[in-house]
């Protein structure tokens, strides 16, 4: 529903999607109280961080507002655009691009792009389609594809998989690590995490001074560490494929 | 995106590395060796190799391409990894070569038209 406020837009954003693809309505609705000659590209901003429009909403909730109190609010911007922290978005067929690069890089790392590139051009179309449009059995029908694997392997070849963490200097950490170890064993996310950001898990030499200072998030919610990794690569995984994990402080009153 | 003012530097150039401070130690090399291979049409870089920090973006080093070919900076050129896919612009380069690296080396094919999709 709209405020009474002109200057406000509400809305449900999937968690799912991209900024940039489910915001035209706020455009439109910005167009009420300004002239479109003034409107140069719209970004978003919140508490004075640009964000970024390729990131997917959830990912971009978990890591800067998690703990805030609903409804996000969001800034709407048409000027002064931050392209030092930002990229361009002028049309919804970057946005698909980008997906498509997404999906094409995750499956180089769990079946050596063998799986993406057995599938036709109307495939990859039907991913997109069924992401733009929110139909989850249209892009179930071709991403199920993508989650298989040869029984024998046990698991993809390498779990495509991002880390965030607000207080990093770098973007998000992310590198080879496979679902199973050469003895045979199950990696799950508690492996990945001692891996690649041991501060996040409880500390195995005082394991009662442990003072949960981290919560690891996958879309919104704390899955526990024992999870085993192809699982939560199969099935808590982005529509673009990736397992998308958020370090957040955890809050302190 | 804004763009590095520092160039990549040539592995060709024989020059002695100083030894590394101990306690200053990485895992990771600060740098990664970059193998550019062109596409189709596009001009062949006379020099292929070359030392990427690894912070180094894509997008900046696409644009390094285009000034070292004298290409007209406005001009697009599509960057690609394993021949498969076109990395965000704003990817680091060292992430590129932790997960597409093969014998010590990250392989970029860079083109000015778009050649995997």
């Amino acid at each position: 529903y709209e405020d009474e406020d002109n200057r406000k837009k509400r809305l449900l954003l999937p968690r799912v999607s991209y900024l940039t693809l489910v915001t035209d309505k706020v455009k439109k609705h910005f167009l009420k109280v300004m002239k479109q000659e003034d409107m140069e590209e719209m970004w978003f901003e919140y508490e004075g961080t640009p964000l970024k429009w390729h990131y997917p909403i959830g990912v971009l909730f978990d890591l800067h507002a998690s703990n805030t109190v609903l409804p996000w609010s969001i800034t709407v911007h048409f000027k002064n655009f931050p392209d030092r922290d930002l990229l361009r978005c002028p049309s919804h067929s970057v946005i698909e691009a980008h997906f498509m690069s997404s999906i094409k890089e995750a499956d180089a790392l769990k079946h050596k792009s063998q799986v993406v590139n057995d599938m036709q051009k109307k495939d990859h179309k039907q991913l997109w389609m069924g992401l733009q449009n929110d139909k989850f059995d249209q892009f179930w029908a071709m991403n199920r594809k993508l989650m298989e694997y040869p029984t024998e392997e046990g698991g993809f070849r390498y779990i495509p998989f991002r880390i965030y963490q607000t207080m990093s200097d770098r973007p998000f950490i992310q590198k080879l690590f496979r679902p199973v170890s050469p003895e045979g064993n199950t990696h799950t996310l508690g492996s990945l995490l001692k891996e690649m950001y041991p501060a996040a898990i409880p500390n195995e030499v005082c394991p009662d001074d442990f003072q949960k200072r981290y919560q690891v998030v996958i879309h919104g919610i704390e899955p526990l560490l024992e999870t085993p990794l192809q699982w939560l690569s199969e099935h808590l995984s982005h529509p673009d494929n990736f397992l998308h994990i958020c370090i957040v402080p955890t809050p302190t009153d | 995106m804004s763009d590095s003012a520092e160039s990549p530097t040539e592995t060709q150039k024989e020059e002695p590395q100083p030894p590394s401070d101990d306690s200053a130690a990485n895992e990771e090399k600060k740098k990664i060796d970059v193998l550019l291979k062109a596409v189709g049409d596009t001009p062949i870089m006379k020099t292929k190799k070359w030392a990427v920090d690894r912070g180094r973006t894509v997008q900046s080093l696409a644009q390094f391409i285009l000034r070292f070919l004298k290409i007209d900076a406005n001009e697009q050129l599509f960057i690609y990894v394993n021949q498969s896919f076109a990395p965000s612009p704003d990817q680091e380069v060292g992430v590129l070569f932790d997960c597409f690296g093969s014998d010590g080396k990250l392989i970029l094919h860079y083109c000015k038209s778009q050649a995997w999709g």
